[in-house]
């Protein structure tokens, strides 16, 4: 949208932004659609639609297969976002990037490909109470099977990662760290590049949860000096069903592959089988290409906007949210680490989340009230469920206006 | 919020039971009990009945739970007092009914009828389904009961 997407100082146009997004000028209830449920699932661009719809058009065919020309062009637009994606996260080279159909499976794969192998009886795998349940059933099922057991990082009241917590546990039993980039529901921002050097130090790889992060902020994995990165498409206004796991290309070499099937094999026969080098080694069957299509127009969108930019503004938006909220009498913001992304947790005193959410519908805002895959969590701050506004660089300050005073009228309804 | 503004659900017949509980807390003498939860959501009521030939003399709910389970729970306690054991069960498919938005209003369910708007927010019926599966919970014996329970 920008001749200079990375230039601060350059005015946000977020009316702009929001022209680019056909759904936000919906209505819900009768009234203008205020989306603050983007930790969710984001709303997709123009141009998103467009490459997914001119896909099936124009160019549909299977990839990797056929030698005719749709076969040829399909291949080389699925192909393509690879490269996109390569740079977009500054990976060593495009081989090290795995299509998967978002972060679960992309975790998955490192648990039953990488992990599982490896794992011994008395081993243990750390994580952070903070993780969503994507980033602690996997770990918790491979556990089981291999007798190995799950160490978790405490976090404090304020919902940052006690940083010398995780680095105690990193002990020689450990097989693999995994954390979270940043929060789902807390919207803390986890020091990645440091947990990823301790790590490091000890001969420990670290798989991060890079979910919620790949929306807000610039991700350059060689900078983090984290081993393996999980990402999902739909989060970051691709299409729903896409995703990736960035792995270093020397931990992929050596992992057997997750799921047989086409696309997956070099050479096939009863007596035995050779699969492809990664990351094909890791795609069998037709995968979404539709899909990766729509994901490599995302990415194209989102470095349109500049993602430095997306920073400073959803900054902005974040503190006005926390301020205008914290104004409100018997709210409770859950999760006010110094380093945090634009998704607030919170509570009201005699308004239970579930009817906040359901009242706030009905003025055309849409939150997310519950435990967000995140029960641990929810224990740890000892409540059932929370109210989230997850808020995207399309957001605006006038829709944190119309929700904080939503509230307010919610809590006098209820009261 | 204005009148005006407030969805048909959050109408003032279910406010009223929110607001101001009818039968809270507990019974001393209760012959029946049950705890029931809804892991969706992590709501919790606790039912205790007084029972007596055949009849159930009282009801008191507790528990921290959302405005329409815990409106749920006192108007159900209004509409089984002094209803016969048996025809609790007879009760519960028309409940569902309206739940379901089969059913606009049942004469022997008097101020549960206010929850007919539920049937346009399907996420929210695991709400009022809590106090009647807790309350069927403790007429069969069941200690603990949840939403989820088939």
């Amino acid at each position: 949208m920008s001749a200079r997407p990375n230039d601060v100082s350059v005015p946000f146009d977020v009316a702009r932004v929001r022209r680019d997004f056909p759904l936000l000028a919906r209505t819900v209830h009768d009234k203008p659609l205020v989306y603050f449920d983007n930790a969710n699932t984001s709303q997709k661009p123009e141009a998103v639609i467009s490459a997914v719809d001119r896909f099936y058009r124009e160019t549909n065919a299977n990839v990797s297969r056929a030698v005719h020309t749709l076969g040829e062009e399909a291949t080389a637009a699925y192909e393509a976002t690879r490269d996109k994606l390569a740079r977009f996260i500054n990976a060593n080279s495009r081989d090290e990037i795995v299509f998967t159909s978002g972060t679960t499976q992309a975790i998955n794969l490192v648990a039953y490909s990488y992990l599982l192998p490896r794992l011994q009886p008395g081993d243990e795998i750390v994580v952070t109470t903070m993780e969503h349940h994507a980033n602690i059933v996997p770990w918790q099922i491979l556990g089981d099977r291999a007798g190995a057991s799950l160490k978790v990082a405490p976090i404090t009241e304020n919902g940052e990662l006690i940083v010398e917590r995780f680095v105690d546990l990193l002990t020689p039993r450990v097989k693999l760290a995994c954390v979270t980039h940043v929060s789902n529901v807390l919207g803390t921002i986890n020091p990645v590049a440091e947990l990823a050097r301790a790590a490091r130090r000890r001969g420990i790889p670290l798989l991060v949860d890079g979910s919620q992060a790949m929306p807000h902020m610039p991700v350059d994995v060689r900078a983090l000096g984290c081993d393996f990165y999980a990402l999902t498409g739909h989060k970051m206004f691709g299409p729903t069903g896409t995703g990736a796991l960035w792995a270093r290309k020397e931990l992929l070499r050596d992992m057997p592959p997750f799921f047989g099937g086409g696309e997956m094999i070099r050479e096939v026969r009863f007596e035995g089988t050779t699969y492809a080098d990664p990351p094909h080694r890791f795609e069998a069957g037709t995968p979404n290409v539709a899909g990766f299509v729509g994901l490599g127009a995302a990415i194209d969108y989102m470095e349109s906007v500049g993602r430095e930019r997306i920073v400073a503004w959803e900054h902005e938006l974040l503190d006005h949210a926390t301020a205008a909220m914290k104004s409100v009498p018997g709210l409770r913001i859950v999760g006010e680490a110094k380093n945090k992304a634009a998704v607030i947790s919170f509570l009201v005193d005699g308004a239970h989340a579930h009817d906040l959410a359901t009242l706030l519908d009905y003025e055309g805002i849409a939150v997310r009230s519950g435990h967000h895959c995140a029960h641990p969590l929810m224990q740890f701050y000892g409540v059932p469920a929370t109210v989230r506004a997850s808020l995207s660089m399309y957001n605006t300050h006038e829709e944190i206006d119309r929700f904080v005073e939503a509230i307010g009228r919610v809590r006098k309804l209820l009261a | 919020m204005n009148p005006m503004d407030t969805p048909a659900l959050y109408r003032e017949a279910v406010l009223d039971h929110y607001r101001n509980p009818r039968n809270r807390g507990e019974l001393a003498d209760h012959t029946h009990a049950a705890d029931g939860v809804n892991p969706l959501c992590g709501d919790s009521l606790r039912i205790e009945l007084s029972c007596a030939r055949g009849r159930i003399t009282s009801m008191r709910f507790s528990g921290e739970a959302c405005a329409i389970a815990t409106a749920t729970a006192s108007m159900l306690s209004e509409v089984v007092r002094g209803l016969e054991v048996a025809k609790v069960e007879t009760l519960h498919a028309p409940f569902e009914q309206i739940l379901s938005g089969e059913l606009d209003a049942h004469r022997s369910l008097g101020s549960l009828n206010a929850l007919a708007e539920l049937h346009r927010y399907p996420a929210r019926r695991k709400c009022a389904e809590l106090a009647w599966a807790t309350l069927r919970a403790a007429l069969a014996g069941t200690a603990r009961v949840t939403t989820e329970t088939p």
